[in-house]
């Protein structure tokens, strides 16, 4: 009894001493000491095999060039990134810098969660690019510089398919002959869990059949031309020529090993698929809808509204708008552009021909929001999704859904 | 005999069935984790390890962080189980033996809170702990844990303390002892099974929970592992071994520490389903 008594005791004191240690000592104030700056910066890239490393090495060197300011990455899970860093942000917190996706960017601007830059960086020093530029800037106030912008292009698996499609029939039919044993034709998202990929993913469809989510005042989400579009993905979907229930993870790498033929991504995905396997033959021609119209990634840079470093912020984002770093940045990210006019050099294009293809696109290329209602661009998202998603597991017409979309997404922005 | 051979060998497959279906979600995690390249969508599947990719293990832990994740995920799992076990012991035996107003309505209370999702809760949790200056701190992830997990630890630690009969209380405070003395010398050792199984409940809440910790942490080095896991998930590819191969060891301690708890848990859970 009296051994039990001690063990009890030891048990005890031994868990409320675990329970004062977590009360007093874990906590981080995650702040600065000797007078260096420390800031943090969120983007889902520092993720990705391939291009997280180098992007880590290019913050280094900014590390390097001068000791009053660091910027580390803060690791933030690609799969809920938005959600926590908008979270955060809204409740005053959260990293110093993000590199935002364009629907959080233009919700959280929208919130008033981002710093206006127009007094931090003097953008008239910088050779932007005016087309992504443009999305930067709402009613007269910079909120973000172009970290990446990132064209939409058809991948295609060379030893598969020695001629690329450049019809949309031609491209269904590719598909289909290629499916056999454990090789599809292609891959795209089809699953809830993957909404943001899904909408970039239908993005294409829509606009590559002359849709578009709004004119620019109302929204047409079940316009005939996004229904001529969405039946287009409904079809491939229907025709059982993508591996289904695979996620972009999963279908990614099998296009890395030769098990997908082909894939519409953006640019950032030529390093990632290089990091993934080196050897694999693979090149890039313009998405064969009947519209040559896609979807592109803007990856605007900004600064968090709670920042208490705004300055020190913007001294990273300078550093990063300065030519030879935008080259470095370019060449990390692949057949992304920067901010800023950059020329590929001669080793990128001998060592990437196909480059050309993504920077010939970029005057039809569109960011994936809804133009009119960029702010209300998760919530419609959201709701396009839901819907198409239902279609295509059959639970309703895709003309119904759309509709259905169409009425659901209207009373959201009414 | 003969029948009862059958019925031995029925039972004996049964078991294995079970147990294979258990684990195989862990074996098929160790294969895929020590598969090559080729092997993850060849025709068919490896079914057994590749030995020869072991170098896996030692790159995800080489560069430090996995272990720092575990770490993490243990002390706020420990941490939880602690700080939850220990207030559910007095609240669950105050629902038990004390008449008050309102008894009723604080059970359904608790009950009511395991209705609640966690996604709901994130936004105001997270003003709340700004204030307090819980936020990118370990302590903040084991209140919070603790707060969600009490209220199932409290009521199955009432179902237990219920099955007791009231007179040995009573026969023990004639012997001068107090209610302290009371719940923690007669009652505690009679309820020792559901101690065991609300730990572990308790243990596997925090050591799984993602979405708070995804949110209130913005320190790399204070992500637990259930973060960290996610954090190879990139935008445009996933090191698939990897994130199986720190899976598996994710996986590791709470089998463990399952082991260690398992003949308490089955008793436990089933004290004070009926009353004694």
């Amino acid at each position: 009894m009296s051994r039990n008594r001690t063990r009890l005791g030891i048990a005890g004191a031994t868990a409320l001493g675990l329970v004062a240690a977590l009360l007093t000592g874990c906590g981080s104030d995650g702040d600065a000491g000797g007078g260096v700056t420390k800031l943090t910066f969120a983007a889902s890239t520092f993720g990705d095999p391939g291009r997280g490393p180098k992007l880590t090495a290019w913050l280094d060197e900014f590390n390097k060039s001068q000791d009053k300011v660091q910027v580390s990455a803060a690791a933030v899970p690609y799969p809920t990134f938005g959600q926590t860093v908008l979270t955060q942000m809204g409740s005053g917190q959260g990293p110093d810098l993000v590199r935002f996706d364009m629907p959080e960017f233009e919700a959280a601007a929208d919130a008033g969660l981002i710093a206006p830059l127009d007094k931090l960086v003097d953008v008239s020093k910088y050779d932007l690019i005016k087309q992504p530029d443009q999305f930067m800037v709402h009613d007269g106030v910079r909120h973000g510089i172009i970290f990446e912008a990132s064209n939409y292009a058809m991948f295609y698996n060379a030893d598969l398919i020695p001629t690329p499609p450049t019809t949309y029939d031609q491209f269904f039919s590719t598909a289909k002959s290629l499916t056999k044993g454990d090789v599809y034709g292609l891959a795209f998202r089809q699953t809830e869990a993957e909404e943001a990929g899904v909408w970039q993913d239908i993005f294409n469809y829509v606009y590559g059949f002359g849709g578009a989510w709004s004119d620019g005042k109302n929204l047409t989400i079940n316009s005939p031309e996004n229904l001529k579009g969405l039946q287009a993905y409904k079809d491939l979907y229907d025709a059982n020529v993508i591996p289904r229930g695979a996620d972009a993870a999963t279908f990614r790498r099998m296009f890395a090993e030769g098990k997908v033929g082909m894939e519409l991504n953006n640019g950032g995905y030529v390093t990632a698929t290089r990091g993934q396997n080196p050897n694999l033959k693979f090149s890039v021609a313009p998405i064969p809808f009947p519209v040559r119209k896609q979807g592109a990634i803007l990856a605007p840079i900004v600064i968090n509204e709670a920042s208490e470093a705004k300055e020190e912020a913007a001294t990273f984002i300078r550093w990063a708008l300065e030519p030879q770093n935008q080259i470095k940045l370019q060449e990390i990210l692949g057949a992304s552009s920067v901010a800023t006019t950059t020329q590929r050099s001669a080793e990128a294009l001998e060592e990437t021909p196909f480059l050309t293809v993504f920077d010939e696109l970029t005057e039809s290329s569109l960011p994936q929001i809804v133009l009119g209602f960029e702010a209300k661009t998760p919530d419609i998202r959201k709701v396009v999704v839901q819907n198409v998603i239902a279609a295509l597991q059959g639970k309703v017409d895709l003309k119904s859904a759309l509709d259905r979309a169409q009425q659901q997404a209207t009373e959201l922005v009414s | 005999m003969r029948r009862f051979r059958i019925g031995l060998t029925a039972r004996i497959i049964a078991v294995l069935v079970v147990l294979g279906v258990a684990v195989f979600p862990l074996y098929w995690m160790l294969v895929t984790a020590l598969s090559s390249n080729a092997d993850l969508f060849a025709d068919r599947p490896r079914l057994v390890p590749d030995i020869g990719h072991f170098g896996v293990f030692v790159d995800a832990l080489a560069e430090g962080k996995a272990a720092g994740w575990l770490l993490n995920s243990l002390v706020i799992a420990v941490g939880t189980m602690v700080l939850s076990v220990g207030l559910g012991i007095p609240l669950g035996y105050a629902l038990s033996r004390f008449s008050f107003r309102g008894k009723a309505v604080l059970t359904l209370v608790l009950l009511f809170t395991q209705m609640l999702p966690e996604a709901l809760m994130v936004v105001p949790l997270f003003a709340l702990f700004r204030r307090f200056d819980l936020l990118d701190s370990l302590t903040g992830l084991v209140l919070v844990n603790s707060a969600f997990v009490l209220p199932i630890v409290a009521l199955i630690l009432k179902g237990a303390i219920d099955g007791i009969p009231r007179e040995l209380e009573e026969a023990a405070r004639a012997d001068g002892g107090r209610p302290f003395t009371v719940l923690t010398r007669i009652n505690m050792p009679l309820i020792a099974p559901s101690i065991a199984a609300t730990a572990v409940i308790a243990f596997f809440h925090a050591w799984n929970e993602y979405v708070f910790a995804v949110t209130f942490i913005f320190t790399p080095e204070l992500q637990p592992a259930s973060v960290g896991i996610a954090n190879f998930i990139g935008e445009l590819g996933t090191p698939i071994q990897t994130v199986m191969a720190v899976a598996f060891l994710f996986t590791l301690p709470a089998v463990a520490f399952y082991l260690l708890a398992q003949k308490y848990v089955v008793s436990g859970m089933t004290a004070g389903a009926v009353k004694g």
